[in-house]
């Protein structure tokens, strides 16, 4: 029983991480119906940037906890940055031809410029992320876990929570749910649906470089820390459902979970097939995901 | 005027041409990752050769002529070794190649060598099958040496140290799914079942997977008692670092690889005692290694290499290559191979002295007898037993064959 929850502890704190990548391809799906294949490398630039800017402030003698506070704001805005120039660059011409693929390739082809900027300025070495908390585990009735482990989960969701609280009760997010109810409607009644769609990419690279941050310290920073990470938050957002916040936090959860147990119960090569198998059930069964609502295609 | 100041020029200009041809360098391509998850050791492999070259360089260099090193970056991608391959035979026409840190690379570039009859001399990798890729059957002639302790003799030295010398009897063998970790396996595998022990759990991961708590978790239920890797740096930390959380100690012992910087780096604390065979480890127990140590600082900064290893083996590649030359008294591959199959002088290198170090059928300059176990220690690779390095056993040599 203790090794059965030893697992879910584990599972649970890569599956938020999983989740809140996730979570941004949601959130430009919900808007305009295409996502940031560049996912992984918007986690990948925001780890490097909050790397170099953790380092900048413990040289100047601030204590590593603090420093990584101060160097959240900078890493999400510039992951906001970075989503509104992926948006600019890559989808809102296709958006406009009203082209089926051109955002996928536009989106991808600016992954790769992403990771190969990323190898030209901080080399192509996995570097170590300086960590907030101890990273002595904490026991709980035999069951141990890092404090880095309870922050990912407690800053996944909080983060989760307060894009979904801004969108329900903000005059600004209003616009985005308008948006991604009734695109066409949204624009009649005279919200300017590029801004917003702008605004939803900057968000969705947000959510990803805050992660990047999140996962860094447990693991190592580097060009290719992202592109793993970014593929399977992709399988999560398809079992979760691409049109349900809550939905890519529990197939997070079931990927992560199902990673581990996987790795105990059956075979550590083995690991990623669960996962795999579910996003095949899914896409058979339920294609708009498990929390996913039908979505029609009016032709 | 303007005729005779463009006759002295021009008279000038052969002049400086026949010299240059006098000493004509000998172009010898470097071949190794200098960027990536593998570039601690090709970095210091790199430095190693260098140093070396430059040394040879100032003394006269070889036949009269300096050494110039075509360097390039193979990144550990297989493809890129053999575009690598093809430009350094073809364009530049080196005379021998140095390097390879990867048994991937070695193993689909050195095809192109062994065509075009020109030798490599691996490094680093250590591969079993590398040096036996083209040896015996329908090749009359093998062009791949190597000077570094193959997989072989790793890991039977793992098994002995864990099970002969430490008396474990349940080693759990984790292990990264790449070529280097699943070979690397199978001959752990083999060297234990000789001494009479069958691993109670061996796991596998992915390189850059973040947590390894069920393959941790796994070998700790199966009762192991010590924990034997063959991974690279970065996964190696992950296992030390996960062990470490959940709060259960056995020793790790595994290849050489566990002295990797990113490793000692990334685990910190967590890393400390982990022990690995070692060719070369960073204290000056001969006069040339402390001359080398000194000089490869002096060059590079720091006070501590990457990866003392692959420096102290890249730098003799570099001897034992100008000790061929020198007999071969030709820049001929055949030629070469020839002499390096048969080499009269003793070559003086930082691992070990190397006489008659390769004949026509053994390729491999290090014997088993020449590593020693390295232990992790406050972030350095430090001799695990000092009496290894002691006196006159500081310096290890092939037996005669």
């Amino acid at each position: 029983m203790q090794i059965l929850l030893q697992l879910i502890a584990s599972g649970i704190s890569v599956g938020m991480i999983y989740g809140v990548i996730a979570f941004g391809y949601q959130l430009t799906f919900a808007t305009s119906k295409t996502l940031n294949f560049g996912q992984g490398e918007a986690l990948t630039l925001g780890a490097l940037v909050g790397l170099t800017t953790i380092n900048f402030l413990i040289g100047q003698a601030i204590a590593t906890p603090w420093a990584y506070l101060l160097m959240l704001p900078i890493v999400l805005a510039f992951g906001l940055l970075q989503g509104a120039v992926v948006e600019l660059l890559g989808v809102r011409q296709a958006i406009k031809t009203n082209s089926e693929a051109g955002w996928i390739m536009a989106t991808i082809a600016l992954g790769i410029i992403f990771r190969n900027l990323a190898e030209n300025i901080w080399g192509r070495d996995a570097l170590r992320f300086p960590s907030p908390l101890p990273e002595q585990a904490l026991s709980f009735g035999g069951i141990r876990i890092q404090p880095m482990e309870i922050a990912i989960v407690v800053g996944a969701l909080l983060l989760m929570l307060l894009v979904e609280l801004f969108n329900r009760k903000s005059i600004y997010g209003k616009a985005v749910v308008a948006t991604a109810n009734d695109r066409d409607a949204a624009g009649l009644m005279g919200i300017n649906t590029r801004i917003v769609i702008t605004f939803s990419y900057a968000l969705s690279s947000m959510s990803a470089a805050f992660a990047g941050v999140l996962v860094a310290p447990i693991t190592l920073t580097g060009a290719t820390m992202g592109a793993v990470l970014g593929l399977k938050a992709f399988a999560v957002a398809i079992i979760g459902g691409l049109s349900s916040g809550a939905g890519v936090v529990v197939g997070g959860l079931i990927l992560g979970i199902a990673e581990t147990l996987t790795g105990y119960y059956i075979e550590s090569g083995y690991k990623d097939v669960p996962g795999l198998v579910l996003l095949l059930l899914v896409l058979s069964l339920k294609p708009s995901g498990l929390f996913g609502k039908p979505t029609i295609k009016k032709v | 005027m303007m005729l005779r100041t463009t006759l002295i020029t021009l008279a000038a200009s052969t002049a400086l041409v026949s010299a240059a041809y006098a000493a004509d360098p000998i172009k010898v391509g470097l071949s190794g990752p200098y960027t990536g998850g593998s570039s601690s050791m090709g970095v210091s492999m790199r430095d190693g050769v260098k140093l070396a070259v430059d040394e040879i360089n100032k003394a006269g260099g070889v036949m009269g002529r300096p050494i110039q090193l075509i360097e390039r970056d193979d990144e550990a991608k297989n493809e890129l070794g053999v575009q690598i391959a093809q430009e350094l035979i073809n364009k530049e026409q080196v005379v021998a190649t140095l390097g390879f840190i990867n048994t991937g690379v070695g193993q689909a570039a050195q095809r192109f060598y062994q065509e075009a009859e020109i030798p490599v001399l691996n490094n680093v990798a250590t591969g079993s099958v590398l040096t036996k890729q083209f040896s015996g059957g329908t090749f009359k002639n093998n062009y791949v040496f190597r000077n570094a302790a193959n997989d072989g003799i790793q890991s039977a030295m793992i098994a002995e140290e864990a099970v002969k010398k430490q008396g474990f009897k349940k080693p759990a063998i984790l292990n990264d799914a790449t070529n280097y970790g699943m070979l690397g396996r199978s001959d752990l595998k083999a060297a234990l079942e000789k001494l009479g022990v069958t691993a109670v759990a061996e796991e596998k991961f992915n390189i850059g997977d973040t947590d390894m708590t069920s393959q941790v978790l796994k070998a700790k239920e199966a009762g192991a008692d010590v924990i034997l890797t063959y991974a690279i740096g970065p996964e190696l930390a992950q296992i030390a670092n996960s062990m470490a959380k959940l709060g259960w100690k056995v020793p790790m012992i595994g290849s050489w690889t566990l002295s990797m910087a990113s490793f000692i780096d990334t685990s910190g604390a967590n890393g400390d005692g982990a022990m690995m065979p070692q060719t070369f480890i960073e204290v000056p127990s001969t006069p040339k290694r402390k001359a080398f140590i000194e000089a490869y600082h002096k060059a590079y900064g720091g006070d501590r290499m990457p990866s003392p290893v692959s420096a102290a083996q890249g730098y003799d590649s570099a001897y034992l290559l100008k000790a061929a030359i020198e007999q071969a008294k030709s820049t001929d591959g055949p030629k070469i191979r020839e002499a390096l199959e048969n080499l009269n002088t003793k070559v003086e290198g930082l691992i070990t002295v190397y006489d008659h170090p390769f004949t026509a059928t053994d390729h491999e300059a290090v014997s088993n007898n020449i590593p020693v176990f390295g232990l992790v220690k406050g972030g350095r690779v430090v001799p695990a037993h000092p009496e290894d390095l002691a006196g006159d056993k500081a310096l290890r040599m092939k037996p005669k064959a």
